[in-house]
Parts: C-alpha cells; sequence; structure tokens
C-alpha cells in the first residue's frame, strides 16, 4: 500500500432506496490505524452509508447505489468481487448486541470462523486474545462455555466485538455501539477501541459528540434538509471539526444549537 | 438511644373479587361456562376409562396392548391391538418423514428465497390447504394418488426387493401403509410448514444480519443459526403434526388394509397394515356391547398416545420461549 | 454544492451485475438437466418418478454445484446444493397438494350443476346417473348438524376463553392443561364415545344432535385457545383506561375490551367450525345418512357432506365416486368461504381503518 493511498476510501456514493435519494456524492477517506467517527442528527443517513462499506446495504430490498468503494485500492464492488470475502476483511459491529443465543460465549467469538468456513484458524488461543482485545477475558474467562445470553448488555456488545475481532478484520464499522448501554459500559468500549485502533482501521457512527471527540482522530458531520438526501457537510481532523468548524451548520450542530 | 420497636407493617391481602350484583353475573357466567367445558371433557374422559376398563381386565393390558387378533365371536371373545397400534405408529411415522423435509423447505423458500409476491401467495395457499377436511384427501389418496403410490411400490420392489423394508408377499401393491403414510404426509406438511414458517418469521433479524456480516454464505447461515434457534418450536410444530397423523381414521381407512393377526414391522409397500382409528371405524357398526368396550379401549390407547405426544411437544415449545422474549 | 436529489439511474445495482460468462454458467446448469430428465422421460421411457429423481435431482445437484463452485468458490457449493434441494422439495410438495386441490375442481365440476347442489338423492340407486340426485340434503344437514355445534360450543368457549384472560379463577392452569390434552382426543373416539353412551344404551337412536354432540368436544379447544389469546393480545392498558374512568368488570369488558378482541374472537369461531365441518368419522358413527331432505335433528338420518363422501365412495361404482368428488368440491367450497371470511376478519387494522375513511 503507497503513502497516498487510504485502508478505505469511498468515492462518489450516492444511495437510494426506491426512487428516493437517501444520500448524495459522499466521498470520504478513511486512513488506516485511525479512528473515523460520523456525527450528524437522526436520519441524515450515516448508518445507511456505513451499510454500504461492508456490502450490507444491498440487502435492503429496493436498494440502489453509485459510485465506488475502495478497500486497498480494490472497488468492492466490482463484478467479480463476492460480498462474503469483503466482509471477511470489513467487520460490524452493531447498535444492539446480537449474540448467537444457542451458543456460549466461547462458541460466540469463533462463530464466525466457523459461518465463514475458515474452522482450521480455531483455537483456544484465539478465543483468549480476542477477548482480551475486547477487555472481556477477565470476565468470561471462567464461564466460557455458559450461554452468551447470561452476560449483561455491555459484556454482550463487548462479546460481539471479540466475535469480530476474532476475523481478523482490516476494517471495524460500528454502528452506534454503545447507544444501547450504560456509562459504564460505554466507557469501556471507547477504551477498546482506542487500543484496537492500533491494528485495524475503525469508521464509527455516533449520536455522542462528547464520544467522538474522546475516541476520533477524524471526524464527518452528516446533513440531511427536509426531503432531500443526506451529504457531508464537513469532514476534517476531529478538533478542529469541533473545535473551528469551518461550516456555520457544523458549528450549529457542534454546539448544540440544533440535533 | 433504644428504639422505639416499629411495628412490622401487617400485610394485608389484595383480593380481586367482584363486588356488584353485574360484576358477580359476570364472573359467575363465565366461571360457570368454563367450569361446565371441564365438566363435559372429564366427563368424556371418566367415561370412557370406565367402559374401557372392563376390557383391560378381561383381555389383560399387556396383552391387549401387545397381543394380535381380534376375534370377537371367540368365545370368550380375544382382543387384542398390537398390530394396529404398531400400524398407527408405522404410518404416523412414514408420514413425518415424509412431510418434515418438504415443509421446512417450504417455509425456508417462502421466508428466506422467494421475492415478496410469491411469499404472499405462497403462504395463503399453504394455509388454504390446511384447512383441506381429510375425507376429502382420503378420496384423492383413493382415486388419484393409490395408482401412482403402487407404481412406484411396484418399482421400489423390483429393484430394492432384497431389502427388507421393500419386500412384498402379495402380488399387488395396493393399500399399503406406503401410500397411507403418503396420504398422512399430504395432510400433515402444510400445518408444520406454517408452524415452521412462523416461526423463521419471528427470528430476530438482527441474528441474520450479525451472521452475514460475519462473512457467512446462506447454507452456513441456515445451519448455523437459522436451524439452532428454530429447533424447538420445529420440534414442537412436527409432533402436533404426529398427534394429528395419529388420529387420522378415514383417509387411512381408505387406503389401507387391516391385518389383525400380524405384526407388520417394517414391510411398507406390502398391503398389511394396520390403525387403530381405522380398527374403530371398521368394526363398531355390528360389535357387541363387549367388542364396544374393546374398541373404547382401543380409543383409550390411542388417546394416551396422542396426550404424551402432546404433552411433550407443549414442554419443547414452552422451552423454546427464552429465545424469543429477550 | 447542490444537495437536489437527483433520479435514480436506471442501473443502480452494482451488485447484480453479471458478466456474460457467468449468465452462461447459470443457465446452462438449470436448463441442461431438465432437458436431460425430459429427454429421459420422453424419449427413453423411463418412468417419470425415476427420471425425477434419479436423472434430474442428481445432475441438477452436479450442474448448480459445478457452477457454484466456479462463480463463488468453495463457499459457493454447499449454497447450491441448498438452492436446488430447497426448490426440489418445495416443488414436489407443491404439486401434491395443489393436485389435491385440482382433482377435487376438475372431477366435481364434472358433476356438479344446479341440480346437483340442490337435489337430494330420494330417487338414487348407487348406479344411477348424474342427471338425477344431489347433494342439497347433505349440504342442509352439514349446515344444520355443525350449527347446532356451533350453537353450543361458541358460548362455552367463548366465555371459557373469557374466564381464563379477565379473571383471576385459581383453577385456570389446570383448565387450560385439560383443554390442551383434550384437543388431542382422536375424532372417532368422539364418535364413539357418543355412541356407545347415547345409541347402545337405547337413550336415543342414531340422530344428527348426537353428531353435533361428538363435534363439541372437538371444537371447543380450538375456540376457547383463539378467544384466550385474541384477548391476551388486548393491551392491560385499554383495559385499564376503562376501569380507571370508574368502570365495573363487566362493563369494561363488554364495552372496551371485547370490541378490540372482536376480529379474533370471531376468527377463533370461524376457526372451529372450520376444522369440524369436514370432519367424518364422529359424524359416521352417530348419524345415520339418508336420502331423503330430512331438518329433523333429533330424529331420523340426517346426511351430511362428509358422510356423504364416505357412504358414495365405499359404494365404489364409477356414478357414487362422481358423486363423492362432487360433494368433496361442494365442501371444499364451503371451507374456502369460512377461510375466507376468516382471513377477512382478521386483516390488518391499518386497511380496516383505511377503508373507513375512503368512504368518507
Amino acid at each position: 500500500m503507497t503513502i497516498d493511498q487510504f485502508q478505505l476510501e469511498a468515492k462518489d456514493i450516492n444511495v437510494w432506496f426506491g426512487e428516493r435519494q437517501v444520500l448524495k456524492d459522499v466521498s470520504l477517506q478513511f486512513p488506516s490505524n485511525k479512528v473515523t467517527a460520523l456525527i450528524g442528527p437522526s436520519g441524515c443517513g450515516k448508518s445507511t452509508f456505513i451499510r454500504t462499506l461492508n456490502r450490507m446495504h444491498e440487502l435492503i430490498p429496493s436498494a440502489g447505489l453509485a459510485g465506488s468503494v475502495l478497500l486497498d485500492g480494490q472497488d468492492i464492488y466490482e463484478e467479480a468481487v463476492d460480498p462474503s470475502t469483503v466482509r471477511l476483511r470489513v467487520g460490524m459491529v452493531f447498535q444492539k448486541p446480537n449474540p448467537f443465543p444457542t451458543m456460549s460465549i466461547k462458541e460466540n467469538v469463533i462463530s464466525g470462523l466457523k459461518l465463514s468456513g475458515r474452522k482450521n484458524e480455531i483455537s483456544d488461543d484465539l478465543v483468549e486474545n480476542s477477548l482480551k482485545r475486547a477487555s472481556m477475558w477477565n470476565e468470561s474467562k471462567d464461564r466460557l462455555d455458559e450461554p452468551a445470553l447470561s452476560l449483561s448488555g455491555g459484556q454482550q456488545q463487548r462479546l460481539c466485538i471479540a466475535r469480530s475481532l476474532a476475523m481478523n478484520p482490516e476494517v471495524l464499522l460500528m454502528d452506534e455501539p454503545c447507544s444501547a448501554l450504560d456509562p459504564g459500559s460505554t466507557r469501556r468500549i471507547e477504551e477498546t477501541i482506542l487500543e484496537l485502533k492500533e491494528s485495524m482501521t475503525i469508521v464509527i457512527v455516533t449520536h455522542n459528540m462528547q464520544q467522538a471527540q474522546r475516541v476520533a482522530d477524524k471526524t464527518a458531520f452528516f446533513l440531511a434538509e427536509d426531503n432531500q438526501p443526506g451529504y457531508v457537510v464537513e469532514f476534517g481532523e476531529t478538533q478542529q471539526v469541533f473545535g473551528m468548524p469551518v461550516d456555520p451548520r457544523t458549528n450549529d450542530y457542534v454546539n448544540g444549537h440544533f440535533g | 438511644m433504644a428504639q422505639t420497636p416499629i411495628d412490622a407493617p401487617v400485610r394485608r391481602t389484595l383480593r380481586v373479587k367482584p363486588t356488584t350484583i353485574e360484576d358477580k353475573i359476570f364472573f359467575g357466567i363465565s366461571t360457570a361456562a368454563a367450569y361446565s367445558s371441564v365438566v363435559l371433557l372429564l366427563l368424556i374422559m371418566v367415561f370412557l376409562g370406565a367402559r374401557a376398563l372392563p376390557t383391560f381386565e378381561e383381555q389383560g393390558i399387556v396383552e391387549f396392548v401387545f397381543g394380535t387378533g381380534w376375534q370377537a365371536a371367540n368365545e370368550p371373545p380375544q382382543f387384542s391391538i398390537g398390530p394396529m397400534l404398531w400400524g398407527s405408529v408405522l404410518v404416523a411415522l412414514i408420514g413425518v418423514t415424509l412431510a418434515v423435509p418438504m415443509a421446512i423447505s417450504l417455509a425456508y423458500f417462502i421466508q428466506f428465497m422467494a421475492p415478496k409476491p410469491i411469499a404472499r401467495a405462497t403462504t395463503v395457499l399453504v394455509d388454504l390447504l390446511a384447512a383441506i377436511p381429510s375425507v376429502i384427501i382420503g378420496l384423492w389418496g383413493l382415486a388419484v394418488f393409490s395408482p401412482v403410490g403402487a407404481h412406484w411400490g411396484q418399482m421400489l420392489n423390483d429393484s430394492l426387493g432384497f431389502i427388507p423394508i421393500f419386500s412384498n408377499t402379495a402380488e399387488n401393491f395396493l393399500r399399503t401403509p406406503f401410500i397411507a403414510g403418503f396420504v398422512v404426509a399430504v395432510m400433515i406438511v402444510p400445518i408444520i410448514a406454517s408452524i415452521t414458517r412462523e416461526i423463521f418469521s419471528q427470528i430476530d433479524d438482527d441474528l441474520i444480519k450479525a451472521s452475514v456480516a460475519l462473512g457467512a454464505n446462506r447454507e452456513s447461515t441456515f445451519r448455523k443459526v437459522i436451524l439452532p434457534v428454530s429447533a424447538s418450536g420445529i420440534v414442537g410444530g412436527v409432533l402436533l403434526g404426529l398427534a394429528r397423523a395419529l388420529g387420522e381414521t378415514v383417509a387411512i381407512f381408505f387406503v389401507l388394509n387391516l391385518i389383525f393377526d400380524d405384526f407388520n414391522w417394517f414391510r411398507i409397500i406390502s398391503p398389511e397394515g394396520g390403525a387403530i382409528a381405522s380398527l374403530i371405524l371398521s368394526k363398531f357398526g355390528e360389535a357387541s356391547e363387549t367388542e364396544i368396550s374393546a374398541l373404547l379401549a382401543a380409543g383409550v390407547v390411542l388417546f394416551i398416545l396422542t396426550l404424551i405426544i402432546n404433552t411433550i411437544a407443549s414442554f419443547i415449545v414452552a422451552k423454546a420461549q427464552p429465545w424469543r422474549n429477550r | 454544492m447542490s444537495v437536489e436529489a437527483v433520479a435514480r439511474p436506471k442501473f443502480a445495482e452494482p451488485w447484480k451485475k453479471t458478466n456474460q460468462r457467468s449468465k452462461l454458467i447459470q443457465i446452462i446448469a438449470s436448463t441442461v438437466p431438465i432437458g436431460i430428465a425430459t429427454a429421459a422421460w420422453l424419449f427413453a421411457g423411463v418412468d417419470l418418478i425415476v427420471s425425477v429423481l434419479l436423472v434430474l435431482l442428481p445432475l441438477q445437484l452436479i450442474a448448480v454445484g459445478i457452477a457454484g463452485f466456479l462463480l463463488k468458490g468453495r463457499r459457493g457449493v454447499p449454497d447450491a446444493a441448498l438452492i436446488v434441494m430447497t426448490y426440489f422439495l418445495g416443488t414436489f410438495v407443491m404439486v401434491l397438494l395443489v393436485s389435491v386441490l385440482w382433482s377435487v375442481v376438475e372431477a366435481g365440476f364434472a358433476a356438479l350443476s344446479p341440480q346437483f347442489i340442490f337435489q337430494n338423492n330420494v330417487y338414487v340407486t348407487p348406479t344411477t346417473g348424474l342427471e338425477i340426485g344431489g347433494v342439497g340434503h347433505a349440504v342442509i344437514g352439514t349446515l344444520l348438524v355443525v350449527g347446532l355445534s356451533t350453537l353450543v360450543t361458541v358460548p362455552l368457549g367463548v366465555a371459557t376463553g373469557v374466564y381464563l384472560t379477565e379473571t383471576r379463577g385459581k383453577s385456570r392452569g389446570v383448565i387450560r392443561v385439560l383443554l390442551q390434552a383434550i384437543a388431542g382426543l382422536p375424532s372417532v373416539v368422539a364418535g364413539l364415545f357418543v355412541y356407545s353412551m347415547l345409541i347402545v344404551t337405547g337413550v336415543s337412536a342414531y340422530a344428527g344432535w348426537l353428531g353435533s354432540l361428538a363435534l363439541v368436544p372437538l371444537m371447543l379447544p380450538t375456540v376457547a385457545r383463539v378467544t384466550e389469546e385474541s384477548l391476551r393480545l388486548v393491551p392491560q392498558e385499554l383495559r385499564n383506561g376503562a376501569l380507571g374512568l370508574g368502570a365495573p368488570s363487566w362493563r369494561a369488558f363488554l364495552m372496551v375490551t371485547l370490541p378490540a378482541a372482536k376480529s379474533g374472537v370471531v376468527t377463533a369461531i370461524l376457526l372451529g367450525v372450520a376444522r369440524v365441518i369436514g370432519e367424518t368419522a364422529p359424524l359416521l358413527t352417530t348419524t345415520f345418512a339418508a336420502n331423503n331432505t330430512s331438518i329433523n335433528v333429533f330424529d331420523g338420518g340426517l346426511a351430511t357432506l362428509p358422510t356423504y363422501i364416505y357412504n358414495y365412495v365405499s359404494l365404489g361404482f364409477d356414478t357414487s365416486i362422481q358423486r363423492a368428488w362432487g360433494a368433496a368440491l361442494v365442501l371444499l367450497i364451503l371451507v374456502g368461504i369460512l377461510f375466507g371470511a376468516a382471513r377477512y376478519v382478521s386483516r390488518p387494522k391499518s386497511l380496516k381503518a383505511k377503508k373507513k375513511k375512503e368512504k368518507r
């Protein structure tokens, strides 16, 4: 990978649901080993955008897309690309923790490997490693065979992170991972994110501006006016976006004048 | 400072009891109705038991349930339902074995493969087919399917007749457990398919999304996520279908030869078999008092069998709740 | 930058792009096995089911498996197998089920005529042609017998459902278990029960009302259970609203809860009726099928559609079987009407509200 190539890059992304356009001309570059936050009011397309990055968007009926997403320079929407191979490299953590209910904690961690047919990579070391990276090891090492649902909400979410980490992705997408959790769990997950960025690129959608300032290196501000598609108003270093926003609308949003 | 003892609060009983006349009447009526239902049903069970008892005493329970032969004219008469009991089970097993893969495929197709309009249309069709009275399916079984089923039986016998299950001693292949089982399968497929589809539709969408996001292909998601989560519900549905199959009377009566003196354990394309419900139907018209008691006893055995299966089914389905309530 | 929405371009689904090669592979994989199997069936005289099971299925699995491998690598093969098996089994079962429907419609239609629907069989012998006689008496009989059952079961069943949801009675658990148990009563045993309790003991001869009686335990659990479930679905807040305003329980129930659950209760009744309208065994052991039209449920023979079908099938003659098909079609139509009514009644509330608005 050359210096001027980003790990993940979105170019001129336009999204429709049916005939209605919901995202217009979104172009963002996600540098490796950095955390990028996507902020903006509800309903402006942040979650929809993030789903274009791992080809989950096309699972929604009537979804439409124009533009390209480059992973290590290669467009993931090219004809020959199998979407499941993309998802092996670009993992996702959802808003509501969704561990597999019929599996134990340990089984959940390795579930991704089993589902994608990479059984030979399964090992106890991998389980331990993934749980440690997700800050879940101490709480689960004595109960690996217990059902995943016996964990609390925050623990389940960290389990889901561990599950994604076991796949060793290059990019981790997080769609409001803490919005269903209490402040304590939120803090732990933020700490985890800061540790994880050493080994991967992270894109996080968040409603919480303080969270964006705490974890993100870069921030993109999305906005959508009434009945119009969402778009990126401003994108830059987090400190600059929050401290000295270029666009007055960004200024309004980060200072709480609307949202 | 000495603490003044505080009296522990006295717990008052909260009663939800009707106070006004109208309310008393309201509750009274519904309670009376519920109890009448209960009385009616208990009456049935008690009466069945009482009338069946003489047979169990005279024939001996074990001999009655597991023996062979039905001789009403003998002195003393000898009644055994062994071949009939096994026959009911065999036909029901064949039916379930054929029905389950078909029903689950149908449910999977509707829920996870078909485009919305086709899925909706197929669902309506399947629900409608679940309502078809069994006598009509029996008529179809007799008039339309029997020749086809016999033909298949013949081919199986020609090519694989050396395997005991496909052996045949008579010269024809009509009125066999295979045909009866097939007809029963057609009857219970819509039920199982409906229940399975319902279960599939209730699976938390997030789980499927999680599986896909982890890079799973279609088959992995089905085998490792969808099936485990639906398993208990599907088993419950299958048992329900099984109970229905056991109680099936007329349809089987049209397409099965009843043999009382011998067990047909596994020769499914041979025209010999049994079914308790069909036994009752064939014999009740000219039955004497003792024979009626024997028929009732047979009915009681069948009833108990379906009770056990239904109980297991409820138990399994109840155990499935924890997933759904999350 | 203008943020006006742009119209969706014609080709906005890049994931659906297929090149010539993969299109070709898919077409070959789906059609070649069918072609071979059809050729085997039509020209080589291979039996239909054999060519389907032993030629089409394996060839299709192999072909689609290879296609899956070429297009998606190792992971594509199990997916291919799943898709083939699903289509295969699904089509097989739909063919069977549609065959049942089709046979009834086709054979029944041949027998159907206004005279068939309305006449009775007083002058009919087993071999009389279909110009004379019909199922009129059986239709009336079915309506009477099932109607009587419904008359008895509905109040009992609905009230039981009410008891199970609206009261705090201590026996609720027991009653539920009992209802569940009786739901498993084989229909022939219900019929035999009535037979031995009332006919053999001489209390009554074969009669219609005995058939209705036998149907009651078969209908009751369904009506009670579905009523209970629909009442349960009514949110507690609705009841609380009425009670909070000072309404006594019975008023709250009649004016708030019941109307809210109305469609559910009606569905319960319709489903209960649909369940027993086709029941044959209980009627065979309790009623005596006659050829004339009778509306006397308490005495004498009374034909019903299911027993009509049974009797005419048992006769075995071509003409009698034709009559059976005709009766089957009439019965199916009745069931279809009930089924359609149940679906209409339980359609989503949003549609009902929309229709009401449109009327204004």
